[in-house]
């Protein structure tokens, strides 16, 4: 039965609500429910669970082991076990780690936790992430092997330098001549949902490059394309209907659909969000800073016309060796049944069609072929899309026949794909999805000892006098 | 003068069947109804083919297509048109049986001069030119199944864009091609 | 590179049956041999032929057999492998390459309905089995969670737990069917092993309405899918070894088998445990061709019934055109049926069946009437626009009781390896005319309750087949009347046992590969010295 004071909470929260609908949505966004629900949304929001939760492991308690070419970073215990998580971090030790990149015990993360972006967070989220990591978080306590990378990838002190140069930890500022909905964008795009981290390219010292924030990146095997407001370069094409279904069923249709890391973006984070929170973000990226490739002369989604020549292999036997099957013989084999047999997709796009289609207009093709190798799975185990993977049913040959004969046929004509680059995606594929950044950390920790710390604090006088 | 019908029913009016499938349903069907053009154009070839004599069994190969068009736009019905399938089953028929050309210019002949139309051919040949009464199921088998030959030498020359299939694209897809995503058959066809 | 020589346990033929009994095997650390007499085939490649076919009516055109490999095939012409001696055509079409015949399968995961394994004690014809339906709940279950099985429930077969997914999504043609026909017949969605959502990393169902001659996506399970498993398990499956000997030692222990590979090379694999699971056709006469001096009746035969009691599952049909649009064609091929008629007491007049409503596209079968009645033009549009949008068939799967003159020889016939072929001598008897002409009567309300016109019968007296193959190496307790024991192991060879539809006893009205596992499944457990399972709760 409710109590009169618990009757006076629920009108307050009502009243709230109301209050926050009517005023669209603030930049931080004032909850009803416990700091500790509001903690695991942001976590959500933050895929703290994308590194921190190992496949067939327990929720956050690390263990996820990111191959790097020089060794394994092993995703730490964030449950909040005393004996092997961070159950006796103090508000502070776990802010520090949070924005700073500073653990409990003074030792510096490697970027591959991307403290650079959570430097925007607020207090106010950090309170509440604080209380979601040590209220609600079951504790486990097993440790995940330590990450031990050899010398001298294991001086974490080098970071001290590297985050002296990049890590920018002021908090995030609204900018006041923007909406409150736009400052909600951009406080995720820049803070929790850390988009940047994969979207925008990275400099020598594989720091993100903020003049070209969102304008793409390498994050091989994928590439995460251009997400700025360009319209042919990047989102700018989108409505921001398109975008906010995007981000929560992870397609737009005669646009895109997000596959590999993308996906499980999707699945794990943005699905999760509001969808005031995804609108926000939409809306943050259609009026940033747009940023064009100018080999772009139109969206990647407006390449190709439905064709194809599946007429011509009509009674054509297969020749013996494989490797000579040619792209129209490889696509009725494999990829007709869904893709159709003009690449025109199932009635009313269910089944996606091939031309109209972004995976198949950027000159970069490493998603085209990751896709093809890996397949789609979106959606978790039991639903969702499943395109199924080819790496074991096409050779490096056939898939790039297939792939090359997809963009002549369907999407952008210039790009290319060669049979060296279908090995090398192979190869990196069998590693986690999202090990680009530990590659990313890795190098700029390889960049650094290559430096030495007297260049960098050199550098750094350069800059102090220079007024930056 | 040579009656080739446009694509229009015998009583004149244009094919109902033809209007729907040329509607935008999404369906993405790569076959494109005929314009009256593309089939003026082909009346045209027609007549001009006409203007090179009979007599001999050997025919000009254009002459031979344009013949094989004609036809097949009996047979088949107004979406056999000109094009790329055209020319594969024409070049297959012709493969399979070297005389093609030839019975399909006597076919012609019989057409024009009976004034026969699609309805009452096969009856027709039954009755009164057996040697020719096999043709026109080559021509639709061609066309409808995509299928030329007979037994051993039988062989599959189109399938998707086989008209059985086109005719009804705005319905179904053919075997082996997804219809959609799981449970999108449950829907009542529109 | 050596040929592996010696197993644990040998499996001739790598079907469904022969693959997912392995596992059990493999589980428990024991090496397997698997040989299969034909070769690998690669599941997209089966799509291309099949589109690239002049016989796309044929489910065989895209299985060509191997020439060290034959098997039966009837277009464009009878081969001739499966010799007929009659009197009632017998033609079988099964698959010798590594997965079997359940690549082009329909996918229908029935159980039996329990009186089926009691005919002879409820209504006095045929045999009853040597244990019942409790005995194979757990293991029906077992296969049903291997295959991925999904169906209606309450449909006549008692379970214990449910199935492992739902239903699979209902064709339009199909629901209208079932709204119209109630309450007069029921009409359930399949029991199938066909994906209703993504499970053991194979896809939902797209409706690509090729079940039969292949699933493009593997929504269906098939024994492609198994023999992967075996060999992910760590089955060694040797392709291209055409069985045509067992070979047994002087107590009769099963010591070896031969096989040729595609050069007629003769190879020799020892074991200890042999696991028969060549089909009903090719097991038999491998145990036909390995008469010996001590065994001059082939092997496992002391009771002459090797082949005999051959059952399969005869149909009869009816195609009518229904009142309103229906477009078969959208979704699985084989969606619906009506079960209600599998069992009661006229089982002692005539026999039971199942109804099965087709969802098979009607445009190849359209097109080609149309063109043989000499249809052309914009006739043949409207016509076959009709027809897709109209037709419906619905057809019987009736059952046939075991009898011993009903059986697979040795034809007198070679194949193409010097083998003697497989001859199959067939009947259809009055118990089953009988009940084929009861169910017109069904089929007549059928078109009736659907508004139907223009209905064409299957001509009287003319069965189509399904095969099932069933009873050629029949199950008992009593050696002088059967092949193999209660748990499929040959009453003669203590090391040979058979996993097969083959030994099923009784037919029943449903397909029969679901029992024929969970049977082998059964025989497995017992070989493992597993506790029989627990009666069901």
């Amino acid at each position: 039965m409710p109590t009169p004071l618990s009757a006076m909470r629920l009108s307050r929260a009502a009243l709230v609500l109301c209050i926050a609908a009517a005023n669209a949505t603030p930049v931080f966004a004032v909850d009803p429910a416990t700091p500790a629900e509001r903690g695991h949304y942001l976590a959500l929001a933050g895929d703290c669970a994308a590194c921190h939760s190992a496949p067939g492991g327990k929720p956050m308690a690390g263990g996820l082991a990111i191959s790097t070419p020089i060794g394994a970073i092993v995703s730490s215990n964030i449950t909040p076990s005393k004996t092997h998580g961070i159950g006796n971090y103090t508000f502070e030790q776990f802010s520090d780690a949070l924005r700073k990149g500073v653990r409990a015990d003074g030792a510096r993360l490697y970027p591959a936790m991307p403290y650079t972006a959570y430097a925007k967070v607020s207090d106010d989220d950090v309170k509440a992430l604080y209380a979601y990591f040590m209220g609600e978080v079951a504790a486990v306590d097993t440790a995940p092997p330590a990450t031990d990378l050899p010398f001298p990838f294991d001086i974490r002190l080098s970071m001290a330098a590297w985050n002296l140069l990049f890590l920018d930890d002021k908090p995030f500022v609204p900018d006041a001549a923007r909406s409150a909905q736009w400052n909600r964008g951009a406080y995720l795009v820049q803070g929790l949902a850390h988009c940047g981290t994969c979207h925008t390219p990275r400099n020598l010292l594989m720091a993100e490059k903020s003049t070209q924030a969102l304008a793409g990146a390498d994050i091989a095997p994928w590439q995460a394309p251009n997400i700025t407001s360009d319209a042919f370069s990047g989102v700018g094409g989108w409505s921001e209907q398109e975008l906010t279904g995007y981000f929560q069923h992870g397609e737009a249709k005669g646009k895109a659909q997000a596959a590999g890391p993308m996906a499980e973006a999707i699945d794990d984070s943005l699905s999760h969000l509001t969808d005031a929170d995804r609108q926000a973000i939409a809306a943050y990226l259609l009026g940033a800073p747009a940023r064009r490739d100018p080999n772009d002369t139109r969206a990647a989604y407006a390449w190709g016309e439905p064709g194809g020549d599946v007429d011509s292999v009509r009674g054509v036997p297969w020749p013996t060796d494989r490797d000579q099957l040619t792209g129209p013989q490889l696509y009725d084999a494999h990829c007709a049944t869904c893709h159709g047999a003009s690449g025109q997709g199932s009635f009313e796009g269910g089944l996606p069609s091939l031309f109209h289609n972004s995976a198949l207009g950027r000159m970069d093709t490493s998603n085209l072929v990751m896709v093809i190798l890996d397949g789609v799975h979106r959606g978790g185990d039991g639903g969702g899309v499943q395109m199924p993977a080819f790496a074991n049913q096409l050779s490096d040959t056939q898939l790039a026949t297939l792939g090359n004969w997809l963009l002549q046929h369907y999407g952008r004509p210039q790009a290319v794909i060669s049979v060296a680059q279908v090995a090398r995606s192979r190869t990196a594929a069998t590693s986690a999805s999202l090990i680009w950044m530990a590659r990313a950390g890795l190098g700029a920790v390889v960049l650094l000892l290559m430096i030495a710390i007297a260049v960098g604090a050199r550098h750094l006088r350069r800059r102090r006098q220079a007024g930056t | 003068m040579y009656d080739v019908p446009a694509p229009m029913d015998t009583n004149g009016r244009v094919d109902e069947t033809c209007q729907a499938a040329a509607r935008d349903d999404g369906s993405g069907s790569p076959i494109a109804l005929p314009s009256r053009r593309t089939v003026l154009a082909g009346m045209v070839s027609v007549i001009a083919a006409t203007l090179i004599p009979r007599a001999s069994a050997e025919v000009a190969p254009n002459a031979g297509r344009d013949t094989f068009l004609a036809l097949s736009a009996i047979i088949a019905g107004p979406r056999a048109v000109d094009g790329p399938l055209a020319r594969r089953l024409f070049d297959a028929l012709q493969e399979d049986d070297p005389s093609f050309a030839a019975s399909a210019g006597a076919l012609l002949d019989l057409v024009n001069e009976q004034h026969l139309d699609s309805s009452g051919l096969q009856q027709a040949l039954d009755a009164t030119h057996p040697e020719l009464a096999a043709l026109p199921r080559r021509v639709a088998s061609a066309w409808f199944m995509g299928i030329v030959g007979k037994d051993e030498k039988a062989r599959c020359v189109a399938y998707e864009s086989a008209l059985g299939s086109v005719i009804v694209a705005d319905r179904l897809r053919p075997p082996t091609y997804a219809y959609g995503p799981y449970a999108s058959w449950a829907a009542q066809p529109a | 590179m050596t040929e592996p020589s010696s197993a644990d346990f040998v499996v001739i033929g790598s079907g469904i049956i022969g693959c997912v009994t392995s596992l059990k095997f493999l589980q428990r650390g024991a090496s397997v041999l698997i040989l299969e007499a034909g070769p690998r085939v690669v599941r997209d490649e089966i799509v291309a032929r099949f589109r690239d076919s002049p016989r796309r009516g044929d489910w065989m055109s895209p299985y060509p057999p191997a020439p060290w490999a034959p098997h039966p095939i009837y277009q464009p012409k009878d081969s001739g492998y499966l010799v007929q001696a009659g009197p009632y055509p017998y033609p079988a079409e099964y698959i010798r390459q590594v997965g079997g015949t359940t690549w082009h399968w329909a996918a229908h995961a029935w159980r039996l309905v329990p009186n089926d394994l009691r005919i002879h004690s409820l209504y006095g014809v045929g045999v009853d089995w040597p244990f019942d339906y409790e005995a194979l709940d757990a293991h029906y279950q077992d296969a049903e969670e291997t295959l991925g099985v999904s169906g209606a429930p309450d449909t006549g077969s008692p379970r214990s737990k449910p199935f492992p997914m739902e239903p699979v999504a209902e064709p339009w043609a199909m629901r209208r069917l079932r709204e119209r026909l109630a309450p007069a017949y029921p009409v359930v969605t399949n029991t199938t092993a066909r994906n209703s959502r993504s499970y053991d990393g194979r896809p939902a169902c797209c409706g690509n309405n090729s079940c039969q001659p292949i699933c493009p996506i593997d929504a269906q399970f098939h024994g492609g899918i198994a023999a992967a498993k075996a060999e992910a398990a760590g089955a060694r499956l040797l392709p291209n070894a055409n069985v045509y000997r067992i070979e047994h030692d002087a107590s009769g222990r099963i010591v070896a088998v031969h096989y040729y590979d595609p050069q007629k090379v003769s190879h020799r694999v020892t074991g200890k445990n042999f696991i028969l699971a060549a089909n009903g056709i090719e097991s038999p006469r491998l145990l036909l061709l390995s008469a010996s001096d001590k065994y001059p009746q082939g092997l496992a035969n002391s009771s002459g019934m090797v082949g005999r009691n051959l059952m399969d599952h005869p149909s009869t049909s009816l195609t009518f055109d229904a009142e309103e649009e229906l477009w078969l064609g959208r979704g699985p091929q084989s969606p619906s049926s009506i079960n209600t008629l599998r069992d009661g007491a006229f089982r002692s007049e005539h026999a039971p069946y199942r109804l099965d409503f087709t969802n098979i596209s009607r445009i190849a079968g359209t097109t080609q009437s149309l063109i043989d009645e000499g249809v052309y033009g914009a006739e043949f549009e409207r016509r076959l626009r009709f027809s897709a949008a109209h037709e419906l068939n619905v057809k019987t799967v009736l059952e046939v009781l075991p009898h011993p003159e009903n059986r697979i020889t040795l034809s007198d016939q070679k194949d193409a390896m010097g083998i003697p072929k497989p001859q199959a001598h067939y009947s259809i008897d009055e118990y089953t005319r009988r009940a084929a002409v009861v169910a017109n009567a069904d089929f007549a309300r059928i078109a009736e309750l659907m508004g139907g016109a223009n209905l064409r019968y299957s001509k009287e007296g003319n069965f189509a087949n399904n095969q099932h193959i069933c009873g050629t190496m029949s199950m008992g307790n009593d050696a002088a009347s059967s092949v193999v024991d209660g748990f499929g192991r040959s009453h003669d060879h203590e090391n040979l046992f058979i996993t097969s539809t083959g030994v099923l006893p009784t037919a029943g009205t449903c397909n029969s590969t679901l029992t024929g596992l969970a049977v082998a499944l059964r025989t497995a457990a017992h070989v493992l010295g597993d506790a029989p399972a627990p009666p069901h709760a």
